[in-house]
């Protein structure tokens, strides 16, 4: 009788064991996570000369990592592949200035967003003409292959601006300081980078015409790990965490940092 | 249980076949042919197998119980016994934790994240139609002084609400540290909006513009204070919404994991309760020549109902609670959210209006707001209004599942119309029209606008009647199970005593 009762109760205990192993996994159940971050923005993911990578999306995703109590492994991506390394699985968590938009959406899951930023302009120190996107009529602006800043001037904003093609950011602030392009538009996080990386003195209008949300990329379906990322990234900016990085990061460049604030969430489901 | 009679004994060599035979069938009398019925198969020459007999077949009258069973009988009616009522006690072991479980659950869903939902959702839509009122009132200029007090009333009105939200969110929190520092930030800015925002209309009403923009020192203050509205007290208002689906998300997730599992475990440790009262019932009417104990009967009976009763108030509660979320939770989070997110939409037209510097991101916010709530795909403003007006129906976003059925299809089309009102006021606007703006700003745009919140509101109720009647139908029913769970407890206690005692104390 005992028998039957013990083997009845551990039928029932492994149907159980059963069900949790249907669960998909989450990155809250991981010991270990790899977060991709860009290797080619200087102060929100670079790659040091020796490797290693740093900037504000680094230490935003270290801090993610370490409220979930997870040990953090950074991979570099590049803006074409941050789809690709979360539907593959290569990566838990983007951290690499990644725009929540509705196109997005449909393949991978966002946390946060993390960061407001904006679309901004960045201008040679004597320019004095270019103070708001309306001013980029008739100017020369650069447009960098897979981004689509220059096309949101052009075609959102409906001003005539004249697209330069350019590989990438490099290209852009040489061709900027040569006088071959009048501005560079884009995240302002982005241009503030830039800035600081130039040292010459490029300058942040300030301008602030596009909001842009950016978020953190998850596998879809991972509601569980969106939320608890949600949560740190709520403690970030509580304990003061993300003021102090995005003055440690940003704080030369001349962005506007009057408002540190939780950004409203996108919702996880 | 009872081993087989030893007889080998008593059916020496000296029997002949017929009687080997008649051993072998008879079963009560065990008469050898021949031999008068009523004459005892006693014989001297025998000495073991009558009692044996009678020991193992005969079942011995009470009266005289064989000296066999004095040491047995007594201590397997006890195992079956206790075995039965561990089987008992574990069933309503699993009975209480599981009705405690989809109690607890229902709980935190309807009386805890649902009202928070509730109260953040109001706090958001007053903080936002705060910003929305100043931004009119300051719009209004000289021309619209009766309009402009209305404004101001409106806001004030809006104030008291956001704070009763404010008060309620906060008693709503319990012991979350997260959740009250929130509320604390949003408490300390609040106080530094109106501060903001009184300055603001103070230095309007001084300046007694014309209808439309107003000077350009009071644009800078009301930028002040909408800025901290927008980019710090709403956010944080939105987000302690989202906070409380979080909380039901994952009180659903643990319910639907455990409360099935005790669930069967309440009908295995049933059917082990079955099967030992079966087995004391078989032994003692073996034992004791009894067809039937009718106490035991009635205990089976009594477990039987405990069983289908109890396993079928469990799983009636966890339907409830998924019906609850489904149908009612889930949705009204969602008409929160577009309502909130709508809300801060028609601001936006304020803003876009007052703020020339500003228009295009205000134009670009008011967009995004836009495709957040009904998502068409669309580069600028005017290709989402040319959409929009083609009738789309293919929405995305927020609202575009709740955008099916009968209450669905009114909020789009009091959605369409609002984005048709918008589309003509930017037309005036952008022809320089600032005054016939103002006056569509502050009459079609804003009753078409209003017209959309109402069916906002009224698919939110609608939701929300469902999620209160699903609700209290678990609780209900849970709260039947525990009424009855103490009777059933001690019914079955009086009952296998009552089985079970008479037949212990014949052996004392």
């Amino acid at each position: 009788m005992r028998r039957l009762l013990a083997a009845a109760l551990s039928l029932v205990a492994l149907a159980g064991a059963g069900c949790a192993g249907d669960r998909p996994e989450s990155v809250v159940d991981l010991d270990e996570i790899v977060i991709a971050v860009r290797p080619d923005l200087p102060s929100i993911g670079y790659r040091r000369p020796d490797g290693t990578l740093e900037g504000f999306d680094v230490d935003v995703g270290r801090y993610i990592a370490g409220r979930l109590g997870k040990k953090a492994t950074f991979v570099p991506v590049y803006a074409a592949e941050r789809e690709r390394v979360v539907t593959s699985g290569r990566a838990d968590l983007v951290v690499a200035t990644y725009t929540i938009s509705m196109d997005r959406k449909q393949r991978v899951l966002f946390a946060g967003p993390y960061h407001v930023s904006y679309q901004d302009i960045l201008v040679r120190p004597d320019e004095t003409a270019i103070r708001g996107v309306r001013d980029l009529k008739g100017r020369r602006i650069c447009e960098v292959q897979g981004a689509n800043a220059a096309q949101r001037v052009v075609e959102e904003r409906g001003v005539a601006a004249e697209v330069v093609p350019v590989r990438d950011y490099a290209a852009c602030v040489a061709a900027l300081k040569a006088g071959r392009l009048d501005a560079i538009t884009t995240n302002d996080v982005i241009l503030a980078g830039l800035a600081i990386q130039d040292g010459s003195g490029l300058r942040l209008t300030n301008a602030r015409f596009n909001e842009q949300r950016t978020g953190v990329g998850m596998r879809k379906g991972d509601i569980e790990g969106c939320e608890a990322v949600n949560r740190a990234i709520t403690s970030m900016y509580q304990d003061g965490t993300a003021a102090r990085l995005l003055g440690r990061w940003f704080g030369r460049s001349g962005l506007d940092l009057s408002t540190v604030a939780v950004p409203q969430f996108e919702g996880c489901s | 249980m009872t081993g087989p009679p030893v007889r080998a004994p008593g059916h020496g060599p000296g029997h002949g076949p017929g009687q080997a035979t008649g051993q072998a069938t008879g079963q009560v009398t065990a008469q050898a042919p021949g031999q008068v019925p009523g004459q005892a198969a006693v014989p001297a020459s025998h000495p073991l197998t009558p009692a044996q007999l009678a020991d193992a077949r005969l079942a011995p009258s009470p009266a005289r119980p064989s000296r066999s069973g004095r040491s047995g009988v007594p201590g397997r009616v006890l195992a079956l016994t206790g075995a039965t009522v561990t089987a008992l006690a574990l069933l309503f072991a699993a009975l209480a934790v599981g009705a405690g479980s989809a109690g607890d659950g229902l709980r935190v869903i309807g009386r805890d994240a649902g009202p928070q939902v509730v109260a953040t959702a109001g706090l958001y839509f007053g903080l936002s139609d705060m910003d929305a009122q100043v931004a009119d009132a300051l719009l209004m200029g000289e021309e619209y002084a009766e309009r402009r007090r209305a404004a101001v009333a409106r806001y004030e009105q809006r104030r008291s609400e956001a704070n009763a939200a404010l008060l309620k969110a906060f008693e709503l929190s319990g012991d979350d540290r997260a959740e009250r520092r929130t509320i604390q930030s949003v408490l300390d800015g609040l106080g530094r909006y109106e501060q903001l925002a009184g300055q603001a209309l103070l230095l309007d009403a001084r300046s007694g513009h014309a209808a439309g923009p107003p000077p350009a020192e009071v644009v800078g203050l009301y930028r002040q204070a909408t800025d901290l509205m927008r980019r710090v007290l709403l956010p944080q208002a939105y987000n302690l919404t989202l906070e409380s689906g979080t909380i039901v998300r994952a009180t659903h997730d643990d319910n639907s994991a455990t409360v099935p599992l005790l669930r069967a475990a309440v009908i295995v440790t049933g059917l082990a309760a079955l099967a030992c009262l079966a087995l004391l019932q078989l032994y003692l009417a073996r034992r004791f020549r009894r067809l039937v104990a009718p106490a035991l009967l009635a205990a089976a009976a009594v477990t039987v109902a405990a069983v289908v009763g109890g396993a079928g108030a469990l799983g009636r509660a966890q339907a409830d609670l998924h019906t609850g979320k489904r149908e009612g939770f889930d949705p009204v989070l969602t008409v929160a959210r577009a309502r909130a997110i709508s809300n801060s939409m028609q601001g936006d037209q304020s803003r876009y209006l007052l703020d020339k510097e500003r228009a295009d991101t205000y134009e670009h916010t008011f967009l995004d707001k836009s495709q957040t709530v009904f998502y068409l795909p669309a580069g600028n403003l005017g290709g989402y209004h040319a959409k929009v007006a083609e009738g789309a129906t293919d929405f995305l976003g927020l609202m575009g599942v709740q955008a099916a059925g009968a209450d669905g299809q009114r909020v789009v089309a009091a959605y369409r119309t609002f984005q048709e009102a918008d589309t003509t006021f930017r037309a005036l606007v952008r022809d320089g029209r600032h005054r016939e703006a103002v006056a569509a700003r502050l009459g079609p745009v804003r009753e078409a606008f209003d017209a959309y919140d109402r069916t906002l509101l009224a698919l939110s109720q609608r939701h929300q009647a469902a999620f209160e009647r699903a609700i209290g139908s678990g609780e209900r029913g849970l709260d039947i199970l525990w009424r009855l769970l103490p009777f059933a407890i001690g019914g079955l206690g009086l009952l296998v005593a009552a089985g079970v005692w008479p037949r212990l104390k014949e052996y004392r």
